[in-house]
């Protein structure tokens, strides 16, 4: 009798599992299920095509993008040419046209998508500065940089010079731009409205240009015909 | 009751089936062959679920190249039960090997393969062959891109063969190119050819085992001497042997009921085995790798010198077939104990930690660079605290000059080249210029594709990856650290 | 074999020694004929049957594809200094191929109208190599190979060059000779 109800019990076991649709334990998950402009998404691309370079945190050698200051001043438009077209000498074009792995509306997605990552907590403190160069006057950013920067890029300085001629042929006036407006906050590089020496509440819009265009102007092209940036 | 035995009786008389099989159950065999025996049986459980499962997977993949690897998708997704049909077939073929290789050791050590079972060895050398290639080709059936690809690597390697290598490779391929004619081709070996071949080894296997018996434990001092074995053995069996049923196949049936409780467990818990990406050769954005039973090659041909690579992968797998089926001739006599044949007990050491080894250097795949390692592993934080602007773009060289899928930094990135973590200790800077800029030691050359300023920027870097209680490299006359000449305005 | 010429002897009184020297006339010798006619049959239709088995078989080892001029499209989409992926439709794919017909290269513009035209599988076993603009490189996922942007080899295992296709500009299109699947004896 026992051994009539135990094959009772498996056998209807088994049309449970056949008949009600048993399901395979663990559906593969295809990335492009996910609209490109999700979060997720984005943070999925970002993670494979970008955090080589740009930080998360202190962490990673080039401009950080998961920096608040970053979506508080830079618009998508921005952004959209700086991933397309790439940027200075070391930010590659990932535009399909110009070689790289993306259309243009996957690009425009996936902006979309790291804004909503990390944009939403960007607050004012773009403080009207532009994301893109604007020209100043090198003299006057000589004194802005000597007032402001010096005691750490000068030449007593520990942070390093700013003005050393191979860093400037592989950085752009724009990644200057950059470099000074965003900062690196975690490794002790204000940004462009935090308090600086001798300026209590940052750069002006345009001292920040000032002293762009000094440090563009100590350039000095170079001898090998190396292309510069 | 009555009626059943009447019944069998009719039958018996008609076909002597019982009289046929009887003596198979219950001819005997050695009292002390216990649980060392319990393998060759797992083996064929797990053929045969092979078997019977890819009957059923048969009657609804599509084993044409437009369709197979959707055809397996729709197993896995939309088929009752689908999904775990292949995935009992895909792990079920991962254990036959495993028993395979698992009973051939044991018969290896108890040299079990001496007089009179020398053609149990060598149907097994073949079983075993069949079994691989049953392997190698239902990877194929799998039709994604790892299929894709290890067809490609195996066109490549009969490519090497002098003279004829491109028509072995047509052979293979079905035509000029990976294409429909290599996967129906793969199809008719996988479901055709070569189970018919490893039934009719197995069934050759059988009726050697029913002729030979059981090799009996190996004692030390129990020499093998072929002109008078087989009497001794019989009246030894005839004296002291036990049935087959039940008293050794009570150890089988337990054995091989673990194996299926534990087969079903691993194909319910971890699913089938893929189908990976889409058979599209224009996605080149995949890491092909062969399935398991195969990792342990792949590792070896990476891992051989480029110089001697193509006959060692043309010659070795005949000389190792070769040695396999020579073996009994070698030595079919004497003594079959580990403790009295140490050489031998040596030999299958060394092989299983090879085979190890190279899967577990297959699967690390060392050699190969991290694609995306460049564009998805950052600096670590250690590497970019108090850098000066220089040194920041050099670590941005780094990453941009695709440095890191051959490097690692703090243990991320590529293994091929030297971790770089304290490369400034064991390099100057001038040593540092030179090996960016000249390459060597299987690093390529980056003179020519980065400039002076982007060349000053990453050895500027580099030369900080230095822990501070290391002592430098000290070479006379070298530069040790970045040259301020480049530094006009510091 | 053992009963019945006995039995038959007993009738006609020869023994077995006669009837093996031809008492009964003929019948040995046509056995022997027969025997020898059956090989002969069944050899001959064996080998008239097992002809087109085997060269079915090894049809594809014998047949000659020639390649084809494929194009990879206008000039311009391949700007000069740069090297790009471009995909075709192999020009002898089957019905049945699928997605396995589709096939990927590298095409480098040295400068205008001066093209490379790499195939896409590494010289060493076949993986496909990728190519990254930045370094200049060729790299291969599966054992490492590395080459540099003019398809020679830079590291690693490989035991030539990247293979390369002919191409030719016709019309303002890019062609390339291509077919077969590249291999060792591939002359570039």
């Amino acid at each position: 009798m026992n051994c009539v109800r135990a094959g009772c019990c498996t056998v209807s076991l088994w049309c449970w599992m056949v008949g009600g649709g048993c399901e395979r334990p663990h559906p593969e998950q295809h990335a492009a299920a996910l609209s490109l402009d999700s979060p997720a998404a984005a943070q999925a691309l970002f993670d494979s095509n970008c955090r080589g370079c740009h930080s998360q945190g202190a962490e990673g050698a080039a401009l950080p993008l998961m920096n608040k200051n970053y979506w508080a001043i830079a618009t998508d438009a921005v952004v959209v040419q700086a991933i397309s077209h790439g940027q200075g000498r070391l930010m590659p074009a990932y535009i399909d046209s110009e070689g790289g792995p993306f259309t243009a509306q996957e690009i425009a997605l996936f902006v979309k998508g790291m804004r909503s990552a990390w944009g939403a907590g960007a607050v004012g403190r773009g403080g009207g500065v532009s994301p893109l160069i604007v020209a100043g006057d090198p003299a006057l950013g000589a004194q802005v940089f000597a007032e402001s920067c010096a005691s750490c890029h000068g030449s007593q300085g520990t942070a390093g010079s700013v003005t050393d001629q191979m860093y400037l042929r592989l950085v752009s006036d724009q990644g200057l731009w950059s470099s000074v407006i965003y900062g690196r906050c975690e490794l002790g590089m204000p940004a462009w409205d935090d308090a600086l020496p001798n300026r209590p509440s940052g750069l002006t819009v345009a001292e920040v240009a000032h002293v762009v265009s000094w440090i563009s102007s100590q350039r000095v092209a170079a001898h090998d015909g190396s292309a510069t940036p | 009751m009555k009626v059943l035995k009447a019944s069998l009786g009719w039958i018996e008389e008609r076909t002597g089936v019982v009289a046929f099989v009887a003596p198979l159950l219950f001819h005997h065999v050695p009292r002390n062959a216990k649980w060392w025996y319990v393998f060759g049986s797992a083996t064929l459980m797990f053929f045969t679920i092979q078997l019977v499962t890819g009957v059923c997977l048969a009657t609804v993949y599509a084993p044409s190249a437009a369709q197979a690897w959707e055809s397996l998708n729709y197993i896995d997704n939309h088929v009752p039960m689908g999904w775990m049909l292949r995935a009992l077939h895909g792990w079920s073929s991962n254990a036959m090997v495993v028993m395979m290789a698992i009973h051939m050791l044991q018969v290896f050590l108890h040299a079990s393969y001496k007089y009179p079972r020398e053609l149990n060895w060598i149907t097994g050398v073949f079983l075993l062959l069949t079994t691989l290639a049953l392997a190698f080709t239902g990877q194929v059936m799998r039709w994604d891109q790892d299929a894709y690809w290890g067809l490609g690597i195996g066109a490549a390697i009969a490519d090497r063969i002098p003279l004829v290598g491109d028509e072995v490779r047509a052979l293979l391929l079905g035509g000029p190119i990976i294409g429909g004619a290599t996967l129906n081709r793969f199809f008719a070996l996988h479901v055709f050819v070569l189970p018919g071949a490893a039934i009719a080894l197995v069934g050759l296997h059988m009726v050697l085992i029913i002729k030979n018996g059981i090799s009996e434990m190996p004692k030390p001092g129990a020499v093998v001497v072929p002109s008078m074995y087989r009497k001794e053995f019989e009246e030894r069996m005839h004296k002291d042997g036990v049935p087959f049923v039940p008293d050794a196949a009570q150890r089988d049936m337990v054995f091989c009921g673990v194996c299926l409780i534990g087969l079903v467990a691993l194909a319910a818990f971890y699913g089938p085995f893929g189908p990976g990406g889409m058979p599209d050769p224009t996605i080149i954005d995949t890491n092909p790798r062969p399935d398991y039973p195969f990792m342990w090659l792949f590792g070896a041909v990476s891992l051989l010198p480029p110089s001697s690579e193509t006959a060692i992968m043309l010659i070795a797998p005949a000389v190792g077939v070769l040695i396999l089926v020579a073996l009994p001739f070698m030595s079919n006599s004497g003594e079959r104990a580990p403790s009295k044949r140490p050489a031998m007990v040596l030999i299958a050491l060394v092989t299983v930690m090879a085979i190890a080894a190279l899967t577990w250097e297959g699967t690390t795949s060392s050699w190969s660079p991290v694609m995306n390692g460049w564009s998805s592993l950052p600096t670590p934080v250690k590497f970019v605290r108090g850098r000066t602007p220089l040194e920041m773009q050099g670590a941005v060289v780094f990453q941009f000059a695709q440095c890191r899928n051959c490097h690692s930094l703090d243990g991320l990135g590529g293994k091929r080249g030297p971790e770089l973590d304290d490369v400034a200790t064991r390099l100057s800077y001038d040593q540092l210029v030179r090996q960016v800029q000249q390459g060597g030691g299987n690093m390529p050359a980056y003179g020519k594709n980065l400039d002076s300023a982007q060349t000053a920027a990453v050895v500027a870097f580099l030369a900080t990856l230095h822990p501070a209680n290391e002592p430098d490299s000290r070479i006379p006359g070298a530069q040790l650290s970045v040259p301020t000449d480049n530094a006009t305005a510091r | 074999m053992n009963d019945r010429p006995t039995k038959g002897c007993q009738g006609c009184g020869c023994s077995d020694a006669s009837r093996e020297g031809g008492a009964i006339e003929g019948q040995p010798a046509r056995r022997g004929f027969m025997v020898k006619l059956g090989a002969g049959l069944l050899g001959v239709g064996g080998l008239l049957t097992a002809l087109p088995i085997v060269g079915y078989i090894i049809g594809p080892a014998t047949k000659r594809f020639t390649n084809v001029w494929v194009d990879l499209g206008a000039v311009s989409v391949f700007p000069a200094g740069q090297t790009r992926f471009a995909t075709f439709l192999n020009p002898i794919r089957q019905p049945t191929d699928g997605d396995s017909a589709k096939t990927a290269c590298w095409v480098r513009c040295i400068e205008a109208g001066k093209f490379q035209v790499f195939a896409i599988n590494c010289a060493h076993l076949g993986c496909p190599v990728r190519w990254f603009e930045q370094s200049k490189l060729f790299m291969c996922p599966c054992h490492g190979g590395v080459y540099y942007q003019d398809g020679s080899r830079a590291a690693g295992p490989p035991p030539r060059g990247l293979f390369e296709y002919q191409w030719k500009v016709d019309g303002g299109k890019l062609l390339i000779d291509a077919g077969r699947l590249p291999g060792l004896e591939e002359s570039v």
